[in-house]
């Protein structure tokens, strides 16, 4: 009997010991030149034509290039591209900066962006971005000579190809990789791929070859941490030096921190309340408008953001090329919204439903405009819907209002306005409202296809008003990127997309 | 038959009387009743309406206007406290009552009648019994969508299983009992047999699984809500109400402290009572 | 005996075939589709159609589900992810550890502070220590779990300092989520010590030791615990279903690279291929444990094991 007992005992003890032991200490202490990034996402691949979350993009941005380099204050530079001409409407010929070598040691030449582009025309998840290049046109002049063409005149080419999902990919380090070239990833970037421990931590380290100025950091550590206030804390305990999308509850506790700095911009998202403009009553302008003046946007963004971001005038963000500032806000004004109602025949209001899915914000939007919108009679009935089924049935049409975002990744008018309110866009491309006006289409097409810079500004500028007067939206919030660093970090720069690039990094003494 | 239903009412006046002198069981008892009766009387109760907000006022600590104080919305959390008593014990009971029913009806029929129908069923509870409970709630709510009703739906068909094995088990060691042979000898009818006979003595384990399965439903809805799958607003379920309150638990902890009290009171006193309940009408305990 | 055991393991095969067609078919029947829940808002009905054409999407349910078997019984295949394109395999088995690892250091934690809470509640019957030790073990069980790791995280880690608040690598990042898992099962545990204690307690072995001149301390440890553990035992093992569940909550406060946060991850985002290979590993796992628990059940009580001749 005794036998058993500590038969047993002992078992336990190995079983415990076990547990514990196997366990290395791989969290790295933040050193000097080693810098620990916490964030909420969790990359998908490290294939930039595998995905297009930001979780992703925001670790390979650091590993690759792109041709084209979009400065934080979203200027265009040379990167892998040296110099561009246009040849014509339609053809760039670009030329390739000399001497620059993949983290594999094999140089970057025309085949390798060759290939990037048409795999990239290939791809569904990225497509989208690269969409109007013409396949057959991409043609390899000479080692460092390339030259593309579009389908049709595109404005914005060089912004889009400027956009993280253009990265320039080694021909021979994607054919070897095959299916798990997601997880093996080998770019020209300033950091080079070590190590991916699934939804735990990706950590890279300083390409020494690298062809222009050297990351200052050695090693970069991306730790995944979904939780928004325990995020938090690990920049208080000394978990992360830099902490990416802090959220509203913590802004101020971050800034009054003297340890910390809180760094924040505008960025490129935008946050909507559409309307279903061919559904009674929304297809009347007027119901549109007193929706817009019925609502008290500062309340709405104080309370849900916390005072992060601005409630939106229109539907560009700030920072974005052909925004038009001079926008006038839909302000509060309830008996302007009764007049306009009882003008459309709705003076007793009206019963109907606002979609949103579980997104934390948009819900909480969603239950305050329930509140204010009673105030002008009328009664709203929210409606959670599952994500992919929210977006196939707003693509549909089946909806009467609902709760959605957009980001305008290359910070291009175009990009922020053609697919949410071209009549040509109507449906799963994103113009979910169903907005269509023969004079925005007009001023559309033309600032996509002009490259005379003021002739697109002009007209974007007149296309936003007449948007902003038809009230297709209730113009919500623009965001902000919120990041927070330890105060002894340098040179963190936010990127307004949200991929910031981390070799300009360093610590102080 | 006048006998048999003396001698359980007798059966169960002894029960009650051994209960009251079980002190833990009592107080569980009566908090329960007492958040039964909140529930009920939410409306006259409650001194705010739960879904009123008020955006100048948001984040309020407890004071004499708001005794729990304000959310993020400026709503009184103490009305949406005592509305929530009512969604979260109906989740409890209802989500059981579903899980009782089927379960123990398929326990019952296994148990008694064996054969193809034991081993068809015992299989597919196998099955759900292969899948952690909460994996199989979380599907299901997947598969149904979000709401009240299908988050009772789910957690009360994840639930099934055990209630299914629980009733079988009794079942089994009932029937070779010498009164259902003689009830048989007379020619009693199965059916009847069951209704009469079985389920009534099955009763003792099933209730005390029960009480400790209300509470288990309840957080089990509070652990749906935390991974998104949960009630749609504005319903003041203690589960929502704290996982939306637990992004702001460090400068306002009374936003997710009271309904979290409100959660744990209530499952601490369902499980007093099961625990007494189980103290009482196990016979091996009984001296 | 042998031949129950022998049954009862050849029993495991049917059962994961009735899993793994239980969860296609639920899955299948999910709204939500993975393509656009993958692809998000930008993408165009190309792009929609290009990538369910690529994930094989467009084949009928039972060709599907056929194919997802014949992947495993041939190759051994559990397939690619939607959303990450990695093997299903891979992801699973490097995550498995970590729950595994979780949810037995859950069942340490619970019977470290549930069999001594028990022992005393049932030595000391019906007193106020008894009363207390239940009701603290109690507060274990009636907290929510994310509310009670969050608590525990402000308190250990930003207040005191003293432990991290994320990660599953050190010894000491391990306490907290063990201590959030573990609490919530340690009054069952304890219950059931508590009355397999009584039981024990009462038999005429544990008074014969008494009449020895056996000190109760004696008394209780060497001879009374061991018949106590018995059904302990067995509780625990059906307690890990419990743990299990509690690991996906326990996971995503901690940010612990496990098999829980990755199956609610793959539900989310209808990556079936994911949760299908998910729930088969975890049954797998489960049923094994239930046929210990049953096998171990049935050994030590006779009359169980009788009716299984």
């Amino acid at each position: 009997m005794m036998k058993k007992k500590s038969a047993i005992l002992l078992s336990l003890g190995i079983i415990f010991g076990l547990l514990v032991a196997g366990c290395a200490p791989s969290t790295p202490t933040p050193g000097k030149d080693s810098l620990v990034v916490a964030m909420g996402g969790n990359p998908v691949t490290l294939d930039p034509h595998g995905s297009n979350d930001q979780a992703s993009s925001r670790v390979h941005r650091q590993i690759y290039e792109t041709l084209i380099y979009q400065t934080e204050g979203l200027d265009l530079v040379p990167a892998l591209a040296t110099s561009w001409t246009q040849i014509d409407d339609l053809t760039f010929e670009f030329k390739l900066k000399a001497g620059v070598t993949f983290h594999n040691g094999e140089p970057l030449t025309a085949s390798d962006v060759k290939f990037t582009l048409e795999r990239a025309l290939a791809s569904a998840f990225i497509g989208h971005i690269v969409g109007p290049l013409d396949k057959e046109s991409i043609t390899v002049v000479d080692d460092l000579t390339i030259r593309l063409a579009t389908t049709r005149p595109f404005a914005p080419l060089l912004t889009h190809l400027a956009h993280p999902a253009m990265a320039i990919l080694n021909e021979k380090a994607v054919t070897e990789g095959g299916e798990d070239y997601g997880t093996n990833p080998v770019g020209t970037g300033p950091f080079k791929f070590v190590s991916w421990d699934f939804d735990e931590k990706v950590t890279l380290e300083r390409f020494d070859d690298y062809h222009a100025t050297k990351a200052l950091l050695r090693e970069i550590v991306f730790r995944i941490i979904p939780d928004n206030t325990v995020r938090t804390i690990e920049l208080e305990t000394g978990g992360a030096d830099i902490i990416f999308d802090i959220q509203p509850a913590d802004v101020s506790r971050v800034d009054a921190d003297p340890t910390l700095t809180l760094v924040r911009d505008a960025n490129l998202s935008v946050t909507y309340i559409g309307f279903n403009v061919e559904k009674a009553p929304f297809n009347d302008v007027r119901v549109r408008q007193a929706i817009n003046l019925a609502i008290d946007m500062e309340a709405v963004v104080n309370t849900v953001y916390a005072g992060v971001g601005s409630p939106a005038k229109g539907p560009l963000g700030p920072n974005v090329f052909g925004a038009n500032m001079d926008l006038e806000g839909w302000d509060r004004d309830v008996d302007a919204a009764k007049a306009l109602l009882a003008d459309a025949g709705y003076a007793d209001g009206f019963t109907t439903t606002l979609w949103t899915n579980d997104n934390l914000q948009r819900v909480q939007i969603a239950e305050i405009v329930q509140n204010q919108l009673a105030a002008v009679g009328i009664t709203v009935e929210i409606v959670e819907v599952e994500w992919s089924k929210y977006l196939a049935d707003t693509a549909a049409g089946l909806h009467d209002m609902f709760i959605l975002g957009w980001t305008t990744v290359t910070a291009d008018a175009d990009y922020g306005l053609f697919a949410l309110f071209h009549s040509s866009a109507k449906g799963t491309p994103g113009n979910r409202t169903f907005y269509a006006n023969a004079r925005v289409d007009e001023l559309l097409d033309l600032g996509r296809t002009t490259t005379d810079q003021a002739a697109r500004l002009a007209a974007y500028k007149e296309a936003q008003e007449i948007i902003r007067d038809e009230a297709p939206w209730v113009f919500t919030w623009t965001g902000e990127n919120i990041s927070g660093t330890h105060s002894s970090v340098r040179g963190f720069l936010q990127h307004p997309a949200g991929h910031h690039r981390l070799d300009k990094v360093s610590f102080s003494e | 038959m006048s006998v048999y239903n003396e001698k359980r009412q007798s059966l169960w006046l002894e029960t009650w009387h051994r209960l009251r002198k079980n002190k833990a069981a009592v107080i569980g008892l009566v908090i329960l009743v007492f958040l039964i009766l909140v529930a009920i009387f939410a409306d006259v109760i409650a001194p705010y309406d739960f879904r009123a907000q008020d955006l100048n006022a948001t984040f309020v600590k407890p004071n004499s206007t708001h005794w729990f104080g304000t959310d993020n919305f400026g709503r009184d959390i103490f009305s949406r406290v005592v509305y929530g008593s009512r969604i979260s014990l109906q989740i409890g009971f209802i989500a059981v009552g579903i899980a009782l029913f089927v379960g123990g009806f398929i326990g019952a029929v296994s148990g008694y009648f064996g054969g193809i129908f034991d081993t068809l069923f015992m299989r597919l509870v196998d099955v759900m019994l292969a899948v952690p409970t909460i994996l199989l709630a979380i599907s299901i709510v997947a598969v149904l969508g979000p709401g009240i009703t299908n988050l009772m739906i789910a957690v009360g068909v994840s639930s099934i299983p055990s209630y299914a094995r629980i009733v079988r088990a009794n079942v089994m060691s009932i029937k070779e009992m010498q009164y259902i042979e003689a009830a048989r000898a007379m020619g009693t009818t199965n059916v009847s047999i069951i209704l009469k006979h079985v389920i009534p003595n099955t009763l003792a384990p099933v209730i005390v699984q029960s009480t400790i399965g209300v509470a288990g439903a309840i957080l089990s809805a509070a652990g749906l809500g935390f991974i998104g799958l949960g009630i749609q607003p504005p319903n003041p379920e203690w589960g929502s109400m704290l996982n939306a309150g637990r992004h702001f638990i460090r400068d306002h902890p009374h936003l997710t402290t009271y309904p979290g009290l409100a959660i744990m009171i209530t499952i601490l006193s369902l499980n007093l009572l099961g625990d007494g309940l189980r103290d009482v009408l196990d016979p091996k305990l009984k001296d | 005996m042998v031949k129950y055991i022998f049954r009862r393991i050849l029993l495991v095969i049917p059962v994961m075939i009735g899993v793994s067609f239980l969860v296609f078919t639920m899955i299948h029947f999910t709204p939500g589709d993975p393509v656009i829940t993958i692809l998000g808002e930008t993408a165009s009905q190309e792009s929609i159609d290009q990538l369910r054409e690529e994930l094989g999407l467009n084949d009928p349910f039972l060709v599907q589900y056929f194919n997802y078997v014949k992947n495993i019984v041939v190759d051994q295949d559990l397939g690619r992810s939607y959303v990450t394109n990695r093997p299903v395999t891979n992801e699973i088995v490097s995550k498995f550890p970590n729950t595994l690892r979780l949810a037995l250091l859950g069942v340490l934690v619970s019977i470290s502070i549930g069999i001594p809470l028990g022992i005393i509640s049932a030595v000391k019957q019906y007193t106020w220590v008894d009363n207390i030790a239940m009701f603290f073990a109690l507060i274990g069980v009636s907290m929510p779990i994310f509310w009670q790791g969050i608590l525990l995280i402000i308190l250990f880690s930003v207040t005191f300092r003293i432990l991290p608040s994320s990660g599953f690598n050190t010894w000491q990042q391990m306490i907290l989520p063990a201590l959030t898992l573990g609490t919530g099962s340690a009054a069952i545990v304890a219950r059931m010590t508590r009355s397999s204690m009584l039981e024990v307690y009462r038999q005429d072995y544990i008074r014969t030791a008494r009449s020895k001149g056996l000190g109760e301390f004696t008394v209780v440890v060497r001879h009374a615990l061991r018949n106590t553990l018995i059904p302990v035992v067995t509780i625990v093992g059906l307690q890990f279903g419990f743990l299990l569940g509690g690991a996906i909550v326990t996971e995503t406060i901690f940010s612990i690279p496990g098999v829980g946060r990755l199956m609610v991850d793959a539900i989310r985002q209808r990556d079936m291929l994911i949760v299908q290979g998910g729930v088969l590993m975890i049954a797998f796992t489960f049923s094994i444990i239930n046929l210990f628990v049953d096998i171990m059940y049935a050994f030590l009580d006779p009359k169980i094991r009788a009716q299984y001749k």
